[in-house]
């Protein structure tokens, strides 16, 4: 229960500390901005126009979760090492395993905040344009908040093995693209004979499907996440998780 | 190796030990969340088109590869259809080229909904590439109907090429997606693309009457592209059917964007009201030389 408490501390320091970073006033604006613009490209549309005003907004709150998400994700433990708070943690009897999850934690409460306050101008401006809520808008947006939890957890494993903020933040976004490829390189991996595709689909095991959280580009398919989604989901945030703990416990601190 | 049982050698080396283990067990747990989480995944089919369907032009080989690889297939589907707009509404170099007049006209809905341009039968142009754009549109998001309707009827209505319109609609037919069990809110748009189909048949075979009936269902639906309520009003009004024609012509002026149609629908609507006038002072006319 202890241990639960520590884990909830450091969650509501590591959400405090990101709120208050600099960044994340500058990718508010930017979101705004940048969902702003879009209502030009909706006018360019003429009868689309609440179509491609949702498929702009959605899209540009995604990228702009993912970019504060994956910076905040790639330095967190980094930072912490080098300014040397990481040691005052660990000098106290405060478990790994609590400081991981709770770091893991309030980078997923910053990412949905930041979606919950993107979705909110959004929708704000739809409703300005006189369209109303989109049908799988919250469906959309859940799906946008799992893919981030799939990467920033994958970016809290990668920090703990790469030398510099820059090289996770690289490796975590190849994986983003790696994991948007999955269905088609599965299709190819399928036609690919004998041992290329036994390889190509071992490989393929490596990467998370992230089009199986794409509720937003599946609007027109039936999207609702079920039960299958949100297992993958979960098993590659833990599988992470237990990578960067194992990673974590071989550090001397 | 010096013969010490690990048991009896004290407290930090049996501490390290038990690190060990437990960082290999945490690490197994790991892969197997990892294979866990892969496992289950691969039971997703995804409702898109095959990459070997995707005919990118090699202008947009950049955009299709950040629609994939973002997963903004929406968006980019959207811009294409932006792109397929611009191009239909644009002047073709060989109408321009050869009439010098023709840069002078404002834009302008026909009667017919063929237009974006006040020449007479300009929006009839040949535009070669407008099929394979109009695919592009559907191999990035199949589930964009309102895309394929507006190509479909643009290529059978306006340019008048119903078996490439036909084309169109075959495949916006086998990619179209399809409800799954368990989706019971999920409606499936197979329907709209069949009644343009039918209504193409009709149109070819001369009857006017059909092409309005089967396009009727999908006016009041949101894909419903604006030029196919216009060729409906169209055909109504052709037909004798004034009261049917004003009404969709009211509705596109209430409910769409676009000026031209809007402007064209107000005038139409102005036209029929004069009509109906004439209509009804005839059928006095009538009854009063019926009276004498």
């Amino acid at each position: 229960m202890n241990n639960l408490f520590l884990m909830r501390a450091v969650a509501f320091n590591s959400f405090s500390e990101s709120v208050r970073n600099r960044f994340f006033t500058l990718f508010a604006v930017f979101a705004f901005t940048a969902v702003y613009a879009s209502v030009l490209a909706g006018v360019m549309a003429v009868d689309q126009e609440a179509r491609v005003l949702a498929d702009f907004g959605l899209a540009l709150i995604e990228l702009t979760a993912l970019a504060y998400s994956l910076f905040g994700a790639s330095s967190a433990l980094l930072k912490e090492a080098e300014t040397k708070t990481i040691y005052l943690v660990f000098s106290r009897p405060v478990p790994r395993w609590a400081y991981l999850a709770g770091k893991l934690a309030g980078a997923l409460l910053t990412a949905g905040l930041m979606l919950a306050m993107m979705g909110a101008m959004h929708l704000s401006l739809l409703a300005f344009r006189g369209f109303g809520l989109p049908d799988f808008y919250a469906w959309a947006l859940a799906g946008t908040f799992l893919k981030l939890a799939v990467i920033i957890s994958f970016a809290f494993f990668v920090s703990l093995f790469s030398t510099s903020s820059v090289s996770t933040l690289v490796i975590s976004s190849i994986m983003w693209t790696l994991g948007h490829f999955a269905a088609e390189a599965r299709f190819m991996a399928e036609q690919l004979p004998g041992l290329k595709g036994f390889v190509f689909n071992v490989f393929l095991w490596l990467i998370p499907n992230l089009q199986l959280f794409n509720a937003r580009d599946a609007a027109g398919a039936a999207c609702a996440l079920g039960p299958a989604v949100l297992f993958s989901a979960a098993a590659w945030v833990a599988a992470s998780f237990m990578g960067a703990l194992w990673l974590l416990s071989r550090k001397e601190f | 190796m010096l013969g010490i049982p690990s048991s009896m050698a004290g407290g930090p080396r049996t501490f390290s030990e038990t690190a060990k283990v437990r960082g290999r067990l945490l690490l197994a747990a790991a892969v197997l969340a990892w294979a866990a989480g892969s496992f289950v995944s691969r039971g997703y089919r995804s409702p898109f088109p095959p990459p070997s369907e995707m005919r990118t032009p090699a202008s947009g080989a950049t955009g299709d590869m950040l629609a994939l690889a973002l997963g903004t297939r929406r968006l980019f589907a959207d811009l294409w259809f932006i792109r397929l707009m611009q191009y239909y509404g644009s002047r073709e170099v060989r109408e321009s080229s050869n009439e010098p007049g023709h840069e002078a006209h404002s834009h302008s809905v026909d009667e017919q909904g063929r237009a974006h341009c006040g020449g007479e039968s300009f929006g009839k142009g040949r535009y070669p590439e407008f099929l394979p754009r109009a695919r592009h549109v559907l191999e990035i998001d199949p589930a964009f109907t309102a895309a394929g309707l507006y190509g479909a009827a643009s290529l059978a209505f306006n340019m008048e090429r119903p078996s490439d319109a036909e084309e169109l609609l075959r495949y916006a037919l086998e990619y179209s997606p399809r409800a799954r069990s368990g989706a019971a809110q999920f409606k499936e748009d197979r329907w709209k693309y069949l009644n343009v189909l039918a209504a193409i048949g009709y149109s070819k075979a001369k009857n006017p009457a059909a092409v309005s009936e089967s396009i009727a269902p999908l006016l009041k639906d949101p894909d419903c592209p604006v030029m196919l309520k216009q060729q409906a009003a169209f055909l109504n009004k052709k037909a004798g059917n004034y009261a049917a024609a004003a009404a969709i012509y009211a509705d596109i002026a209430a409910t769409s964007r676009d000026e031209a149609y809007v402007k064209n629908a107000r005038r139409q609507l102005e036209k029929l009201a004069r009509i109906k006038k004439i209509t009804s002072m005839n059928r006095i006319d009538r009854i009063k030389e019926r009276k004498k």
